[in-house]
């Protein structure tokens, strides 16, 4: 009988256990045995690829010095320009050095102003690069599109306005993300009308990324904001809001008092901190008409109002609240007191000896 | 007349490097370049440029310790621009504070660039 | 005749087990496939650049305990002032070091003590020379500490409360941070809308024989010693296949102690850290989950795989075990303290997925083993030993550890590839090979100590704690 007969027999005598635990082993034992060479392929084909794109970067970026050095003034594209332009057309259409050529592209022009900028713009339009772009803009998959508006953002092309637009509820956060950082690097503060169309949640991220963008413009004329603060979407309020504050918008205090009775609380509560930051004193009277019905963020957001905008006349309001259960409050209440009346504040040391208290007390007089 | 003067860029962006490099050398200028901010050490201590162009945010060691290296381990009062991206005014001061000499936002224009390395090595 | 049928049942007993365990792992690597192609696409669309220059993003206390670091303090210290983040602060809590070390960052750091009033929301040890803030503007991030000695969890507490930030990042001091880690790990806090992100975990890699230069990262290296390596392979195996896929699953039970980022609120709403557990780390998430089904709020427990978080693992057998025996007892005391979410439907998959997975293939998988070769020994002794049997359950566990391996060597190389260098890769396939054999072993004999010290030596974790309450990773 020969092992591979005794082996079979073996097995097939074998009770049910070892049958499949034998089984199993040959499995993995199959499978570890290519994987164990795919690793090592992996790995060369890492190495290798990473030396090729160094390669096709190293060349990518002397065809567009020599590029960007051969123009004149008379033509948009002189005949040295043009040569280059046809030798880049022949790597677009592989798309990895397509992919390579665009990060060259937008490498530099991340970093420069002025001619050459526009320069590399109409080298990405000569080379036929926006048609890929645009081409992905109708993509199944998101990531694909997502990509498509970056790079139509990257190089500021503004035609695209109208197919990127569609985009504006898309399913993917991703995707509305660069829509809507196409609309603002784009056509700046005209750019947010988006905001009325929105009906997609904007994330605080998002939201700080648009901001960012807004940022880094020179102008600060922003446009009205009032019809965002009445959106119904309400992370667009949230929005508003912010611009509200980083703006001054102190003509929209009207908008902003109404939302102190939003039914969303941290839409109340922001409300709260942007009306102290503008120093709308109408707002404190208001709130302090109702201030135990709010929620204790609310409620520590309102002392922190009190603090920049008290009056003599808030004394007797204010002392109710310096035993007040809640640290903040508390803290707040006297700090207010201190400033009001120091000879009330500083009887407090011996009217109530509790330690705690004492301790803010201190705190609160020597700072 | 300005052949004799070096000018060391530290740069991360190999694109962006290679431009400057090229509009500078135009301007008769001779350019040392580095791609990190280790390199650049190493460049200022063995060939001691005349000016340094550095951006902030670089691998290993950044355009700020770059400066604060020169101007108190050195002890050296070379020029130095920095480069640094918009929106990073803190960085900015605090670059003033350890002695950089002038500064550009990026995005930049190459040709203002020039005229301020001029002016500098006047 | 009724020992054979014992040892038929004991024989399937142990057959469903390995099969159940299998079938876990390959189920939870798929899942981590598919939710590291995810990541990598959402994550093609991030300019980290751009958040951390914006003065409106939230603020995060990083909090580091140290006791007795006096060596490393001062480097330590100088890297996490360095990360590229605009709105942190750092704040160093002393736990009643005997060393020099707040005599160190007083005169690097130029501290003075302050004034500085603090809401004690969570019961900590007090202070015991008081806060400190550096004089230098340079360092205005910068806030020390000193407290009376109370373990590293009365220390994180004591950060909570010192903390003015809305978030709140807790590390060992002694972890290495790159400079955009904090970014990367606010991410979900700040993106995800429909639910509440109350704790964000992060990846640990094992620093060792890696060039690290002024708090800085230079060079990855793979380690010399198996023990190591080993370590290194088991770190990929867990973080890039088991956390990847239990974040899909919303399950994650564990952040590790030295990298995790937590909503302050609600960490101090639910008390805090644990200071009667050597698994501070685990117990507090598993308490945050549970609090947020008990409040039946939509929540979240996110990972960010990315390679952020650089530490010294142990490089000799001694440590090491010490290490494992206190992991595996945080984990045996944070399932006990929380045994009413295990099994119950009330708790969804905190219940029904993550807390049985934990009981049954993390913290009973080396008591089985243990009694699996108890009993294999008991064969052989009375001469009952089916050697087949033996051998082929030994051959099938040996295949699948290194199976599992090498995936995971896989999805490192396809996704962050951190071990570049040429020569390197035949060490890792070595290692893969070696592992269950070098390292296996003590980790094993570590999680029987484990169990029991936990039953029979109580002692012990007393002493443990108060003298010294670092955790690695």
């Amino acid at each position: 009988m020969s092992i591979h007969q005794s082996l079979f027999n073996y097995i097939n005598e074998s009770s049910l256990i070892i049958q499949v635990t034998w089984i199993m082993s040959a499995f993995f034992m199959v499978v570890i045995i290519p994987l164990t060479f795919y690793f090592r392929y992996l790995r060369k084909h890492l190495r290798k690829q990473e030396r090729t794109v160094a390669l096709y970067e190293q060349k990518y970026e002397s065809y567009l010095i020599n590029y960007l050095y051969s123009g004149n003034e008379q033509e948009i594209i002189s005949p040295e320009q043009q040569v280059i332009i046809n030798q880049l057309k022949r790597s677009t259409s592989e798309s990895y050095k397509r992919k390579i050529l665009i990060s060259v592209l937008i490498k530099l022009k991340n970093e420069i102003s002025g001619e050459i900028a526009e320069s590399i713009q109409t080298l990405y339009f000569h080379s036929g690069l926006m048609q890929y772009a645009l081409n992905r803009l109708n993509h199944k998959k998101w990531y694909v599109i997502a990509k498509g508006i970056r790079e139509l953002k990257q190089f500021h092309i503004k035609e695209a306005y109208d197919q990127v637009i569609l985009h504006i509820n898309h399913p993917r956060r991703e995707v509305r993300k660069e829509m809507q950082l196409y609309m603002v690097s784009l056509f700046h503060f005209e750019g947010l009308k988006f905001l009325e169309l929105l009906e997609t949640p904007l994330s605080e991220w998002d939201q700080i990324q648009l901001l960012g963008v807004l940022e880094r413009l020179e102008s600060k004329n922003i446009s009205n904001i009032k019809l965002w603060l009445r959106s119904n979407n309400k992370s667009v309020v949230f929005f508003a809001l912010k611009l509200a504050k980083i703006y001054n918008q102190f003509e929209c205090k009207e908008e902003i008092i109404n939302l102190l009775n939003h039914i969303n609380k941290k839409v109340r509560l922001e409300s709260i901190q942007v009306l102290n930051y503008l120093d709308v004193i109408e707002a404190k009277e208001i709130l302090k008409e109702n201030i135990e019905k709010r929620t204790l963020e609310e409620q520590i957001a309102f002392f922190k109002m009190m603090e920049n905008l008290y009056e003599k006349s808030d004394e007797s309001f204010i002392i109710n609240f310096i035993h007040s259960e809640v640290f903040e409050i508390k803290v707040s209440s006297l700090k207010i007191l201190k400033i009001l009346n120091k000879d009330k504040f500083t009887k407090l040391k011996v009217e109530f000896p509790d330690p705690d208290f004492l301790k803010i007390i201190n705190f609160l007089e020597n700072n | 007349m300005n052949t004799n003067k070096k000018v060391l860029i530290a740069e991360d962006n190999s694109v962006f490097l290679l431009l400057l490099k090229f509009r500078l050398q135009k301007e008769g200028y001779t350019i040392l370049t580095a791609t990190n901010g280790k390199e650049a050490i190493d460049l200022i201590e063995d060939q001691e440029p005349h000016i340094i162009l550095t951006d902030i945010m670089m691998p290993f060691i950044s355009g700020l310790e770059l400066i604060s290296y020169v101007r108190n381990k050195l002890k050296r009062s070379t020029p130095i621009i920095v480069f640094s991206a918009a929106g990073q005014e803190e960085i900015v001061l605090k670059a003033f504070d350890l002695g950089a000499t002038d500064f550009m936002s990026k995005p930049l224009s190459p040709n203002e660039l020039i005229i301020r390395v001029k002016k500098l090595l006047r | 005749m009724i020992t054979q049928i014992i040892i038929d049942i004991i024989q399937y007993l142990f057959f469903i087990y390995s099969i159940c365990a299998i079938l876990s792992y390959l189920v939870l690597a798929t899942i981590s496939a598919i939710e590291t192609i995810e990541y990598k696409h959402k994550n093609s669309f991030v300019n980290y650049k751009e958040i951390m220059s914006s003065t409106i993003s939230p603020s995060i206390s990083i909090i580091a305990p140290a006791y007795n670091e006096s060596l490393n303090i001062v480097e330590n210290v100088r890297s996490l002032l360095s990360n590229h983040y605009v709105n942190y602060d750092v704040i160093i809590i002393n736990d009643g070091s005997k060393d020099d070390s707040l005599e160190k960052l007083i005169t690097v750091y130029n501290l003075v003590p302050v004034d500085y009033l603090m809401n004690e929301q969570i019961v900590t040890q007090p202070l015991r020379k008081g806060i400190y803030k550096s004089t230098n503007p340079a360092f205005e991030k910068l806030i020390v500490v000193d407290k009376e000695n109370g373990g590293k969890s009365d220390a994180l507490n004591m950060g909570l409360n010192i903390s003015n930030s809305k978030y709140v990042a807790c590390i060992d001091v002694d972890c290495l941070l790159l400079e955009d880690s904090l970014q990367k790990m606010i991410k979900p806090f700040l993106e995800i809308t429909d639910k509440k992100v109350i704790a964000a975990g992060g990846v640990i890699r094992i620093s060792n024989s890696c060039i690290v230069k002024d708090g800085k990262l230079h060079d990855v290296n793979f380690p010399k010693k198996l023990i190591e390596q080993g370590q290194i392979l088991e770190y990929i195996r867990a973080f890039l296949l088991g956390r990847m896929a239990w974040s899909r699953l919303n399950g994650l039970l564990v952040i590790s102690g030295a990298f995790g980022l937590f909503d302050k609120k609600i960490a101090i709403q639910v008390g805090g850290y644990d200071k009667n557990t050597v698994g501070e780390d685990m117990e507090l998430v598993v308490r945050m989950r549970g609090y947020m089904e008990e409040q039946n709020k939509k929540y979240k427990v996110a990972y960010i795989p990315d390679p952020l978080c650089w530490t010294e693992a142990p490089d000799n057998y001694k440590i090491f075990i010490s290490q494992r025996n206190r992991w595996t007892r945080g984990t045996i005391e944070t399932l006990k303290k929380h045994r009413k979410i295990g099994f119950n439907p009330k708790y969804k998959t905190l219940g029904v997925l993550s807390y049985p997975y934990w009981f049954f293939f993390e913290r009973m998988a080396p008591v089985v083993e243990f009694v699996g070769i108890l009993y294999f020994a008991i064969l052989v002794i009375s001469n009952k030993i089916r050697w087949d049997y033996a051998f082929s359950f030994i051959v099938l566990a040996y295949l699948f550890t290194v199976f599992f391996s090498l995936i995971a060597l896989i999805t490192e190389e396809l996704t962050y590839h951190q071990y570049k260098k040429k020569g390197t890769g035949f060490r890792l396939l070595l290692i893969a090979f070696l592992e269950p054999l070098v390292n296996h072993p003590f980790i094993l004999y570590a999680a029987i100590r484990g169990n029991i010290d936990y039953y029979f030596n109580k002692k012990k974790k007393w002493g443990e704690m108060t003298r010294k309450g670092m955790t690695k990773a």
